[in-house]
């Protein structure tokens, strides 16, 4: 069992790695109030494989558009297929669907595909990125029974329709879902591995350990994340990283107590955890309707906006660093404050963020995003970045 | 205290109208009992002799004591419940997510028989004369015999079904999660119809009046006419119809991932009135003279006058994904996802 200590400095804006190796940015001084945060990982040892965060191509970053992928208010299956299969053949640059998915997964795997179902019954991934996904993964050869569908919310994953419209044969799992057998103290039963944890105490909380879902470190070989192009009003954008993070591990939300956030640098810590980074192979970013502000529910559809597009890649870090990037644009376009803001006169309360794009309860700069690049989880500088912009139709 | 009134199924009865309750008129004030349970509850509760029986997604099926909340007896199963039970005589009928449906002795908690399936099941039994019938996720219709179990035929029909199917003399009618709403004749198990709406049909259908009334995630409710299985109306809503239809006085009801709940003339599909929106509702309503009461996702259980529409009572009591709350002559029963069950007057 790997145990490792990650002390974080927000003053200083730097992480450490234990008491000896040093992950210091070289930044500004943050002007956060935050303190120093302490996380200590449990969590097994493990030496990453090729396909591990950021995966067989660092750096690159598939941005397919499709120009009328929502019709008549319904997400189009068919304009999903023609961009899924574009984009993964741009990725790969191999032609067949089938062999594009072959250098991720094999038929003997069991994979675990995570999606976001946080905004009913707004801005979720869609039920047909899904199926395609999963006809993919079934082209792959990799058959229903050994396909499981997770979140953390059951209820939300219920109220989106997941559990009901995939194949017959997939599994949908929320991992908040429990149940005992009388006599029985299995805890494996529940939906948390007890063996692999951070721990941590943001605000001094009674509990101050995050478990990682069993699904991630017992049952699935390889993870295929489906993240959405959202803001978040903690941690500036809702992509890759936190879908992963915060989807995978419990006890989460109490990271960020308004206005001040920890999910820099918990969110990356958390991603670097052994069996979620070696496991997470490829990322496809729902970004068809994508939201500006106040996700991730998204409830007000004034800040929901056609995007049209599939961020599709290995590098987790590259794919939320190109979100942040269209993000701040919409958002610099409608005139709102940029998710860097740190203008108190900002600050509002929960429900202010359905009522204007002005204002947000959090401090809640997306600085986890360039955390994780720190911890080799990917590429933050743009310039690095090979982003290729395809128009499929 | 003792109740007169029973709740067998999903919605009250087997002919799915939407119940037999009392109109309360009046939002419920008082806190009789309530009991948390280890879980969340996603199904609703049933109630037959001042017994509520409640499945649990902590793996139990429940029994209370309506008029002080005790536990009778609790059942334990193999696997997580989401499955809403049904009453038939001395049993208490539960599908579970290992796939087996299990009777259970409504007097004593014990287990008369199981019978195993494919996938999960999460649509409830429905009983007709001496079967029982239900579908699983694993795309398997099953029919058995009621009082032994004993299989009596089965189809694979290659999609999910968590819709519940509806039972008359000579047919059963049921959606399934790749668009397809199929009228099976009862006696084999055989095709006699399928409608094909373009995306996954989860609620459960209720038949009036030759229709076959139902919604789809494709954002339309369907009214087929059950022996052609031929479109009689259809209308568009904003989003995906989880929510099964309770049908009362010509008006059709149910609620929309768009918030909405409607009111539908039975006839022709007209819009009678629909209520300001929520955020979602994918529970189904329940309907007595007079009176509508649904659960949101959300939290809210809100209840209308079904001519008008006018909100009578809104309380704040725990969302429902699937749930309906039972209302009695003496009580109103609500099990939510929280895992919370309230007994409120």
């Amino acid at each position: 069992m790997d145990r490792r200590t990650f002390v974080y400095n927000a003053a200083l804006g730097t992480l450490h790695l234990g008491l000896g190796g040093s992950l210091a940015r070289a930044q500004e001084p943050s002007p956060s109030a935050l303190g120093s945060l302490k996380i200590g990982v449990h969590a097994p040892e493990f030496t990453p494989s090729p396909l591990a965060m950021p995966g067989l191509f660092p750096g690159r970053v598939i941005d397919v558009s499709h120009p009328q992928p929502i019709r008549d208010r319904r997400i189009d299956q068919a304009a999903v297929r023609t961009m899924l299969t574009q984009g993964m053949a741009a990725l790969t640059g191999d032609k067949k669907p089938a062999d594009a998915w072959a250098r991720f997964v094999s038929a003997a795997d069991i994979v675990a595909i995570k999606v976001n179902p946080s905004s009913a019954p707004a801005t979720v991934t869609s039920i047909a990125l899904l199926r395609e996904v999963i006809a993919a993964l079934n082209g792959a050869g990799v058959p229903n029974r050994n396909l499981i569908v997770y979140d953390r919310n059951s209820n939300q994953l219920e109220v989106n329709g997941y559990h009901t419209q995939v194949p017959a044969g997939v599994r949908v799992v929320g991992l908040d879902q429990r149940w005992s057998v009388k006599g029985s103290s299995d805890v494996n039963r529940s939906g948390y591995d007890p063996e692999v944890y951070c721990e941590m105490d943001c605000f001094g909380e009674r509990e101050t350990r995050s478990y990682l879902a069993s699904i991630v470190t017992r049952e699935a070989t390889k993870i295929i994340n489906l993240p959405c192009l959202k803001e978040h009003n903690a941690s500036g954008v809702t992509g890759c990283l936190k879908n992963l993070a915060y989807g995978s591990f419990n006890n989460v939300a109490r990271t960020h107590v308004d206005p001040k956030t920890y999910t820099d640098p918990v969110i990356p810590v958390m991603c670097s955890v052994g069996p979620l980074r070696s496991k997470s192979v490829l990322h496809i970013m729902d970004g068809i309707r994508a939201v500006y502000h106040g996700g991730p529910f998204g409830w007000n559809p004034e800040f929901v906006w056609e995007a049209k597009t599939l961020l599709i890649g290995t590098d987790p870090v590259a794919i939320d660093r190109v979100e942040l990037e269209i993000v701040e644009q919409k958002r610099r376009e409608v005139g709102a404050p940029s998710l860097f803001d740190r203008n108190p006169a900002n600050l509002g309360r929960s429900s202010d963020i359905e009522r204007t794009a002005q204002k947000n309860p959090f401090y809640r700069e997306p600085n986890h995003i360039r955390t994780a690049s720190e911890l080799g989880l990917g590429t933050w500088e743009l310039a690095k970045i090979d982003r290729r912009k395809i128009v499929v139709s | 205290m003792a109740s007169d009134t029973n709740w067998i199924t999903l919605l009250a009865s087997n002919d799915r109208r939407g119940g037999v309750a009392a109109p309360a008129r009046k939002p419920p004030a008082e806190l009789i009992w309530k009991a948390t349970l280890g879980d969340a509850v996603r199904s609703s509760p049933v109630l037959r002799d001042g017994v509520l029986y409640v499945a649990c997604r902590d793996g139990r099926l429940y029994a209370f004591d309506v008029s002080n909340g005790r536990e009778r007896w609790r059942y334990q199963a193999q696997a997580a419940l989401h499955s809403t039970p049904s009453l038939s005589g001395n049993l208490v009928l539960v599908g579970a997510d290992d796939g087996t449906v299990s009777a259970v002795d409504r007097a004593s908690g014990l287990r008369r028989w199981q019978v195993e399936g494919a996938g999960e099941v999460w649509s409830s039994p429905t009983v007709y004369e001496d079967d029982v019938y239900f579908g699983s996720t694993g795309g398997e219709v099953t029919a058995v015999d009621r009082a032994s179990g004993q299989r009596r035929w089965r189809r694979q029909m290659d999609a999910r079904i968590s819709s519940t199917a509806y039972v008359t003399e000579r047919r059963l009618f049921f959606g399934c999660g790749d668009g397809r709403l199929v009228a099976l004749d009862r006696s084999t198990g055989k095709d006699v119809w399928v409608h094909r709406a373009a995306d996954g049909i989860v609620a459960s259908p209720a038949v009036d009046g030759g229709l076959v009334l139902v919604g789809s995630e494709d954002y339309f409710f369907y009214a087929v006419d059950m022996e052609s299985g031929k479109v009689r109306w259809k209308i568009e809503t904003g989003l995906g119809v989880t929510s099964s239809a309770a049908v009362s006085g010509g008006k059709v009801f149910f609620g929309g991932r768009d918030g909405y709940l409607y009111a539908l003339a039975q006839s022709d599909g007209r819009e009678l009135w629909k209520s300001r929106p929520l955020r979602a509702i994918t529970a189904p309503p329940l309907a007595a003279d007079g009176f509508v009461c649904v659960q949101s996702f959300y939290g809210t259980t809100q209840a209308f006058e079904t001519d008008t529409g006018k909100e009578l009572w809104r309380a704040n009591l725990g969302g429902s994904v699937s749930s309906t709350p039972i209302v009695s002559t003496e009580a109103v029963y609500l099990a939510t996802y929280p895992g919370v069950v309230y007994a409120l007057r």
